[in-house]
């Protein structure tokens, strides 16, 4: 039980640092990502490839899935933004990640296809003892989860996240200021990008082995409804939301031993229902969330 | 010639869920993400119908349709009525939403397997060098009726002008006496139907299985943004263009990566014709 609640918790810090970028592109910046399953899985596949076929060590792999994915981010923003508004954007997101779950699926002498990469190596592997070694992934999670809100909260407080609300909440009015609006895009979407990448990267350590099923549009479902349970732009909102979406998504799994007539697949089809359900209930009766977004106070 | 015409065939499927999602563009301006699972609803609906209950499928097929078209509506009652003042993107959000919780119904009642319609085999015919089975001449005879349909009701009968007016200037159209309200049922109502007949064309041209609809979302959105948004005669070209263009793309690469012509023609079109080829250039107040 020890064990399944520590696994449960570096599930949860996943999902929270996934939440915290979809938070920050989208809550944060109004950009909307639904191609997020293939970015994380660029991120992924970018680590466990650096170091399977690059010798990279995991520090360096993490760094790199880090770039990688914030650099196609950014290139996916520059293209799209720089002639089409919102709506195009979401279209072209959702492409880019169904291209790259292909790609992942079909480039079978990279990522072996539907076989999957196993053998992922883990930081520290051969250091920490196999028996400690989930306590150590957990507080390896958890202070990166830490280091990322730390980070946001940083720019979220910073000049440039004044920005980042202000292109948000009116492009003309800040474009009238003198931002730019399409530099500050690309600068958001890459952000989060790279946010996702760490993400996805982690996710490689924690399972050691990473094939495309795991990747489907569950996580797009479950991190957007983790960002609107939290409120849009509260970060820790964004956390409480995703743990609170995680706790109920693997807590749905005892629902097998609860009513044994349902097969997996049909098990799995009413856990995204509920997602899907709960994403538009929030959405009609609780549109603000749980938590407040930061404001500036001028006076205490 | 063969390759040509079954991105014909392709095109002329995807018609129907391009006009279907041009026409929701042009009243209530949001892009619909639950379009590709809406086909798979209703083409297991008509599945249901036609192999469990024995129906002929032309009869399943309307009866899917029909009852598609009142489901649209009454989605949009639960899900995005109350949503409708709060911009595109909450729109957005709630329709992928949707997406996921309809595609989902269709797994959980019929699970992963693919399945097919009870059709009569019949031996493929030939056209010169061209060989083209039933269902394909059903798929072009079907989805040809509906667009003359579709192009008689939005240039002849009052209603597909409101839908026009109301498309193009909501607030003018309300100070002509069109009800915003009505239109937005019809428009829900006829695109259900659309989807309906879609999800079935691809369900006799393909398999049925839960993301049959929503893999030609991609697709499906470049041909209507390539038409122009908002324009169903621009909605009928793109689906045959982006149709046509994938198909011919399987020659010279690997057929998986289909989804990727669609995608590059939406960066093409962002690029050098953002209001697409029908459509009238956008004006931002």
């Amino acid at each position: 039980m020890i064990s399944f609640l520590v696994l449960l918790s570096i599930v949860v810090c996943f999902s929270a640092i996934l939440a915290l970028a979809l938070n920050f592109q989208w809550g944060l910046g109004g950009m909307v990502n639904f191609g997020l399953t293939g970015f994380y899985a660029l991120g992924a596949y970018s680590a466990a490839l650096l170091m399977l076929k690059a010798g990279a060590n995991t520090f360096v792999a993490t760094l790199g899935a880090i770039a990688v994915v914030a650099v196609v981010c950014g290139v996916v923003a520059l293209v799209t933004l720089r002639v089409a508004e919102e709506d195009y954007f979401a279209i072209v997101t959702l492409g880019v990640g169904e291209m790259l779950r292909l790609v992942v699926l079909n480039e079978d002498w990279l990522t072996k296809g539907a076989l999957g990469l196993t053998g992922i190596p883990r930081p520290l592997g051969d250091v920490v003892p196999p028996e400690q070694y989930q306590y150590f992934l957990l507080g390896l999670a958890l202070a990166l989860l830490l280091g990322v809100l730390a980070f946001l909260t940083v720019i979220q407080r910073s000049p440039f996240g004044r920005v980042v609300r202000a292109v948000r909440e009116d492009d003309v009015v800040a474009a009238t200021l003198g931002k730019n609006v399409l530099w500050a895009r690309v600068r958001i979407f890459a952000i989060g990008g790279g946010i996702i990448g760490l993400a996805g990267s982690l996710h490689s350590f924690y399972y050691q082995y990473i094939d495309p099923t795991q990747f489907t549009n569950i996580v797009i479902a479950y991190t957007f409804m983790a960002v609107i349970a939290g409120g849009r732009g509260a970060h820790r909102g964004a956390i409480l939301g995703a743990a609170a979406v995680m706790v109920l998504l693997e807590g749905s799994r005892f629902l097998k031993d609860a009513i044994p007539a349902l097969d997996s697949d049909q098990l799995a089809a009413i856990r995204i229902i509920l997602i899907g359900a709960g994403l538009i209930a929030l959405l009609i009766w609780r549109p603000q969330g749980f938590l407040r977004e930061y404001r500036l106070k001028v006076s205490p | 010639m063969q390759t040509l015409f079954n991105g014909i065939i392709t095109g002329v499927i995807m018609t129907l869920p391009a006009l279907a999602v041009t026409l929701l563009f042009g009243v209530l301006k949001f892009p619909n993400f639950a379009v590709g699972a809406m086909m798979t609803v209703a083409a297991y609906l008509a599945f249901a119908l036609n192999a469990q209950l024995g129906l002929p499928l032309l009869v399943a097929s309307v009866v899917a349709a029909v009852a598609m078209g009142f489901a649209c509506i009454a989605i949009d009652q639960v899900t995005f009525k109350p949503l409708r003042e709060r911009g595109a993107i909450t729109l957005m959000v709630a329709s992928l939403g949707l997406g996921f919780i309809l595609e989902n119904i269709a797994r959980f009642a019929y699970g992963n397997t693919a399945r097919s319609f009870e059709l009569e085999l019949a031996r493929p015919f030939r056209f010169f060098d061209i060989r083209m089975n039933k269902e394909q001449m059903i798929t072009i005879a079907v989805a040809t009726a509906a667009m003359l349909l579709m192009w008689m009701l939005l240039t002849r009968l009052p209603i597909g002008r409101a839908m026009r007016a109301v498309a193009d200037n909501a607030e003018l159209a309300l100070v002509r006496g069109i009800e915003s309200a009505r239109i937005i049922r019809w428009t829900w109502f006829i695109t259900g139907i659309l989807l309906g007949v879609g999800g079935v064309l691809v369900g006799m041209d393909r398999a049925l299985e839960p993301p049959m609809g929503s893999n030609y979302l991609i697709s499906v959105f470049a041909a209507a943004i390539l038409g122009g948004l908002g324009s169903p005669l621009g909605a009928f070209a793109g689906a045959l263009l982006i149709g046509i263009v994938s198909e011919l793309s399987t020659l010279v690469m690997a057929p998986n990566y289909r989804i990727g012509v669609p995608l590059v023609a939406i960066a093409i079109i962002l690029i050098f014709r953002p209001q697409g080829l029908f459509g009238q250039p956008y004006i931002r107040k």
